[in-house]
């Protein structure tokens, strides 16, 4: 196998007349990697999709499938994307199986392989024992399932997943949370848009953070985290001389700030787990006693917060 | 092939729908049987009869009329109300029986039967069927028991009997026409009936089934097809090719329902079958173009049931076109609908074969052409855009 993204998007580009909805969007993802595209509504993640997955002529701007470029008039790049799109697509008076069958024989699958890997899919999306019952009759967490699972069929190298969970019940969102999850450890590579940032810090090996159509910034969690100077927090109760051991943390590297007050003393430092361990040998090398240790790291809301200067919850 | 299997979930999508099976299988049948009955159908065999009430001749004839059940005879009291009735196509023909026949016959005169029919229609059967039950009231067997019934004294029955049997010059049969021909040639209207209301429900079909297209349009279940590796050309193919086949499917129902139910003859089968074929094309064109002119399935639906008629009513499906102004029956040309009915009279007036036939199916393949061509360029542009 070789080690060449599965997708390449460079300087994506697509106005809607005045609107200039995706401004040079451009990411990578390699084998196996889950990227979570995180942004509000109207940001511009499915206008970015419909251009990876050959939906929409583009204005400017490149799509690269393992190599192969992506144009709204490709088909052969499309046998490696598994698109799901972010409103359900299926027909509600055929049954769960029919629509699998009708979508994998569009995938070109046939014959015994047709059946099998529709078997399998209902299994993986949990609605064997309905497959028999029509799409409409389902509840809106079966039929998400459902959509999801269309876009499996053909075994994608990349699943394009477009805010999965919106909608869902927990349950049902824990379970295609979970099944992206396996997906992701079998190999697959995932795109994933989603306005939920605790979604995204839980799937994605990579965020981008994309905003008015622009890609603010992108990173793991903790490269975007620091990115915008946001830092772990350390705070230790201990007992015993708390100054000597403040002096003593802030002559070590990867301290940005110390202090002390009531008996506890605080540190924001570039990476808690790093440091947590030395930090505590020198404030018991001071001789205090340590009572305990609470380590806070900043999350994707606060580092979105700084980047675009809106909460994302809407 | 992936075209069909696009077909193939369109058919069996719109086969699952009740409110399709309603529509497109029970009603156009119910309303065959409707116009067929008002004409043609059951008129087609009905035979009045004027005569007077227990006069033994007449009876005799009446019997012979109703027996075997080719024909149902109405009574009607008298000769005038009877020719009325015939104008009108309530009944297919009359047999007038003057009064007083038997006690003519019984005086050694000859009588005079009147038969009465349309110049169309059923006359020449009619007819048939008259001049069989009035040769067999002639018979001996019939002139004894008549006189026996009169209570006669046998002498003067036996020479009744006698006279009667003596030819068929005792009871003639004159024919006459009244009313004006309205289907030149047509020998079953309930056929014609049949025929313009095929190509009505074909078309309506078509133009509402476009509701479907439209329908995974707003599913995104379109949308989703074109992320798959599935050309826009094939995906308009498919629907084409499954609106054909629901057409098609409707059509060749409703012929084989009619005939084998109603007896409806549909004339020479390759020249009905390529009809069927020609206009389910024409149905599959428009409604894809239907589908790609409104963004509402309900829309698409309600205007596609007014259009569908309003074309059926222009192209002579509800009304016969040979009852139009020479105007209107210009403006007729306009639809296909006149067309695919004139093939069809065409089948049945002069028993016509498929060659027959050529100009109108060359004139229904140019409107199926044009729709279809339309539609996909339009349907390309629509599935396309986001
Ligand atoms: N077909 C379209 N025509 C006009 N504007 C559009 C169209 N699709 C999306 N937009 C606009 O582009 C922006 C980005 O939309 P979208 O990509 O759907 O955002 P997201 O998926 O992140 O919520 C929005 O302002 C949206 O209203
Ligand atoms: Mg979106």
């Amino acid at each position: 196998m070789t080690d060449r993204p599965v997708l390449e998007a460079t300087d994506l580009d697509k106005r809607f007349g005045d609107l200039h909805a995706v401004r040079g969007v451009s990411f990578h993802i390699d084998p196996g990697e889950t990227y979570g595209l995180l942004g509000p509504n109207g940001a511009g993640k499915t206008t970015t999709i419909a251009m990876v997955g050959g939906l929409l002529e583009r204005d400017g701007g490149q799509v690269l499938i393992e190599g192969e470029p992506m144009t709204v008039r490709t088909l052969d790049p499309r046998r490696k994307i598994g698109l799901v799109p972010q409103d359900l697509a299926i027909y509600p008076d055929l049954t769960a199986r029919e629509n699998l069958t009708f979508f994998a024989r569009l995938y070109e699958i046939s014959g015994q392989q047709l059946k099998d890997r529709v078997a399998k899919v209902l299994e993986v999306i949990g609605l064997t024992d309905r497959a028999d019952d029509r799409a409409g009759e389902f509840s809106g967490g079966m039929k998400r399932r459902l959509n999801i699972g269309i876009g499996l069929l053909h075994q994608p190298r990349l699943l394009i997943l477009d805010e999965p969970t919106v909608g869902v019940d927990p349950q049902s969102r824990n379970a295609i949370l979970e099944s992206v999850e396996a997906l992701s450890s079998d190999g697959i590579a995932v795109l994933y848009t989603t306005h939920y940032m605790e979604e995204a810090e839980r799937l994605a090996t990579r965020v981008g953070i994309i905003d008015q159509g622009e890609i603010k910034a992108e990173g793991t969690r903790r490269q975007l985290v620091q990115m915008v100077g946001e830092r772990d927090r350390i705070s230790i109760t201990a007992n015993g001389p708390l100054e000597s051991a403040v002096t003593d943390l802030r002559g070590m590297s990867g301290v940005e700030e110390a202090g002390a007050s009531d008996g506890q003393i605080t540190l924001l430092v570039r990476d808690a787990s790093e440091l947590l361990a030395k930090a505590l040998e020198t404030v018991t090398n001071t001789g205090a006693s340590v009572s305990s240790v609470a380590v806070e790291e900043p999350d994707l809301e606060a580092a979105f917060l700084h980047l675009t200067g809106k909460a994302l919850r809407d | 092939m992936k075209i069909l299997t696009i077909a193939r979930s369109n058919l069996s999508r719109f086969l699952r729908d009740r409110a399709n099976i309603f529509f497109v299988f029970i009603l156009p049948l119910g309303i065959v049987l409707l116009i067929g009955a008002q004409f043609g159908g059951e008129t087609s065999r009905r035979l009045g009869v004027s005569m007077s009430d227990g006069d033994p001749v007449a009876n005799a004839i009446l019997d012979n009329l109703e027996s075997g059940d080719r024909i149902r005879a109405i009574r009607f009291d008298t000769e005038a109300a009877l020719l009325l009735a015939v104008e009108r196509n309530t009944v297919s023909a009359g047999v007038a029986i003057p009064e007083n026949a038997s006690a003519q016959i019984a005086d050694g005169e000859n009588i005079s039967v009147g038969f009465v029919s349309r110049p169309d229609g059923f006359g020449p059967q009619m007819r048939a069927i008259v001049d069989q039950a009035v040769a067999t009231a002639t018979s001996e067997a019939a002139a004894a028991r008549f006189a026996t019934d009169r209570g006669a004294d046998p002498t003067a029955a036996a020479a009744t009997a006698a006279r009667l049997n003596g030819g068929t010059d005792t009871i003639t049969i004159e024919s006459s026409t009244t009313g004006d021909s309205l289907f030149e040639g047509v020998t079953g209207r309930f056929d014609v009936g049949a025929s313009s209301q095929l190509v009505l429900f074909m078309f309506l079909t078509g133009l509402a089934g476009s509701a479907a297209i439209i329908q995974s349009r707003q599913l995104g279940v379109t949308r989703r097809m074109m992320s798959t590796p599935t050309s826009p050309a094939t995906i308009v193919a498919g629907e084409a090719l499954g609106r054909f086949m629901v057409v098609l499917v409707q059509g060749l129902y409703i012929v084989a329902a009619t005939a084998l139910l109603f007896g409806v003859s549909w004339g020479d089968p390759l020249g009905a079958a390529s009809i069927i074929l020609a206009f389910s094309a024409v149905g599959a064109g428009a409604a894809l173009l239907f589908g790609t002119l409104f963004k509402n399935d309900q829309q698409a639906g309600s205007v596609g049931v007014i259009a569908g008629l309003g074309l059926a009513a222009i192209g002579g499906s509800m009304l016969p076109i040979e009852l139009f102004s020479d105007t209107m029956r210009q403006i007729a040309k306009f639809t296909p609908h006149a067309w695919a009915n004139e093939a069809f009279a065409e089948l049945f007036r002069r028993n016509g074969t498929i060659t027959d036939i050529g100009p109108q199916l060359g004139v229904l393949a140019i409107f199926a052409i044009v729709l279809l061509a339309l539609a996909t360029w339009r349907m390309r542009k629509v599935i396309t855009a986001q």
